[in-house]
């Protein structure tokens, strides 16, 4: 996947839009038990990570945590929504999530594809998880107490039991994303020519 | 599926079109304005400096003639939090609090220093919604990606990828419609199929494999854009250095003052809540 910086960028571009589009619509939230619901927003920047480097990976992650922030700020739809206004929680953690995919996907060097970019996604969402969690706590303890209604205390295994339950599930929800995309788009990408020049639209 | 038509529901900020001083400025300095106010808002702890940047954005928004209807509208859902807190503000009250008691009712008293702590909460949202709001409102796509590269001028001394940067944020604001409007499609073309993407029952394995259908196509396609375009640039010999640009953004010296007190703004409001208890 050698590829121009041109390239780079664009594609980055189009799956940081991708990104914002699944934030701003029902795509980006699996319905899951107990109205709380499972995001898969980041999988755009584990995709772009793997497919193109972690330049790209930061670039899609910066441009999704933004759109997170914005969705936080403007157009509120829960409780912990204004504890993503702080671009700490909202925006720094989610520059990771690239790299740390890109690493793990390097590890495999190019073989395994579709059980390397399956791991990538797994690491990546967790990635997401953790840290966005850790954030929370360090930046927005008491705050995330008043809205919980939560002793000081009790945020850390309130935390960490989120980390666990929906880190794990939304890290599954990754991995299995990740590969199909990356198979899928690796199958149909064999001879590296634009798909669309053969249309006339 | 009770929603078919995603698109409709968006509803991150729009670019109102008008003629005021603020849809003037270059997007840099509005940039550092929304920093200026955005990162006090949020980290600051005293209330009254949260106050204070909440009245710099309504006084902007005078400015910029955008109705504050239309930037708060997405506060209800805010409400009841603020309210939630209000209450127990006032039930629980502060340890060592001598400030001037407003209203006694037995156990319960509103002093001053809750009345405060609750109006800096709800000046909080109320300061971040309007800031990126009237952002959103006053600066055009295409000034958005420009203001990026114009920021970052210095960084990319330093060698990081300030135009690239600005290239990639263009490409996603052009792609977005493009890419929403396939997943309208793809989504009538799956449920047509008899596809339900509803919360419907079965393990996590399962509901994830009910979006595949959904997700694959989307990316893909929008992969396939982004490589179309790509060559297409390539094509065209598209080379990020030594590029001149059609839109000027320089602006005069009346903008650096501007940029320069927005900076002076920021780390003020931040000196000033280190300052003040409440």
């Amino acid at each position: 996947m050698e590829g121009s910086s041109v390239r780079k960028l664009v594609t980055a571009g189009a799956l940081g839009a991708v990104s914002v589009v699944m934030a701003v619509t029902p795509l980006g939230f699996l319905p899951w038990f107990g109205g709380a619901s499972l995001t898969i927003m980041h999988i755009p920047v584990i995709i772009a990570a793997v497919l193109e480097g972690p330049l790209a990976g930061t670039i899609v992650g910066l441009i999704f945590g933004v759109s997170s922030l914005m969705k936080a700020g403007i157009a509120p739809t829960s409780a912990f929504d204004p504890l993503f206004t702080n671009p700490l929680v909202s925006v720094l953690p989610r520059l990771f999530i690239g790299v740390a995919a890109w690493a793990v996907f390097r590890l495999f060097r190019g073989k395994f594809t579709p059980l390397a970019s399956g791991v990538a996604g797994a690491v990546g969402g967790f990635t997401n998880t953790v840290l966005v969690l850790g954030m929370l706590g360090i930046a927005e303890g008491p705050r995330l107490a008043s809205v919980t209604g939560l002793e000081s205390g009790g945020i850390v295994p309130f935390l960490a039991g989120i980390a666990v339950s929906n880190g794990l599930i939304e890290a599954a929800a990754a991995a299995v994303l990740t590969a199909a995309v990356v198979t899928a788009w690796k199958g149909i990408a064999g001879g590296g020519k634009a798909r669309l020049a053969d249309e006339d639209k | 599926m009770k929603n078919l038509e995603f698109f409709r529901r968006v509803s991150i900020g729009q670019y109102l079109d008008a003629d005021s001083p603020v849809h003037r400025l270059t997007p840099a300095t509005k940039y550092l304005w929304l920093f200026a106010l955005i990162l006090p808002a949020s980290m600051a702890r005293s209330s009254l400096a949260i106050i204070l940047v909440a009245a710099a954005c309504l006084a902007a928004a005078k400015l910029a003639r955008v109705h504050l209807r239309y930037l708060l509208r997405g506060f209800g859902p805010v409400l009841p939090l603020v309210l939630l807190t209000a209450v127990l503000q006032f039930v629980f009250g502060w340890r060592d609090d001598g400030s001037l008691v407003l209203a006694d009712l037995g156990p319960i008293s509103v002093t001053m220093r809750e009345v405060l702590s609750v109006l800096g909460m709800a000046a909080r949202f109320l300061a971040i919604m309007m800031a990126l709001g009237l952002f959103t409102a006053t600066t055009t796509e295409g000034d958005s990606a420009r203001g990026i590269e114009d920021l970052m001028q210095p960084l990319a001394r330093l060698g990081i990828p300030a135009h690239g940067l600005a290239l990639a944020v263009a490409v996603a604001f052009r792609f977005i419609p493009i890419v929403a409007g396939e997943l309208e499609a793809v989504v009538k073309a799956q449920a047509a199929r008899g596809a339900d993407f509803g919360a419907g029952r079965g393990g996590i394995v399962r509901k994830v494999r009910a979006y595949l259908p959904l997700v694959v196509p989307v990316t893909v396609r929008a992969l396939e854009r982004a490589e179309a375009l790509a060559e297409a640039m390539d094509a065209r010999c598209y080379r990020s250095k030594g590029r001149t640009r059609f839109v000027v953004t320089v602006g005069g010296r009346g903008e650096a003052l501007l940029r320069l007190s927005a900076i002076v703004f920021g780390a003020g409001v931040m000196v000033l809540s280190g300052m003040l208890s409440w």
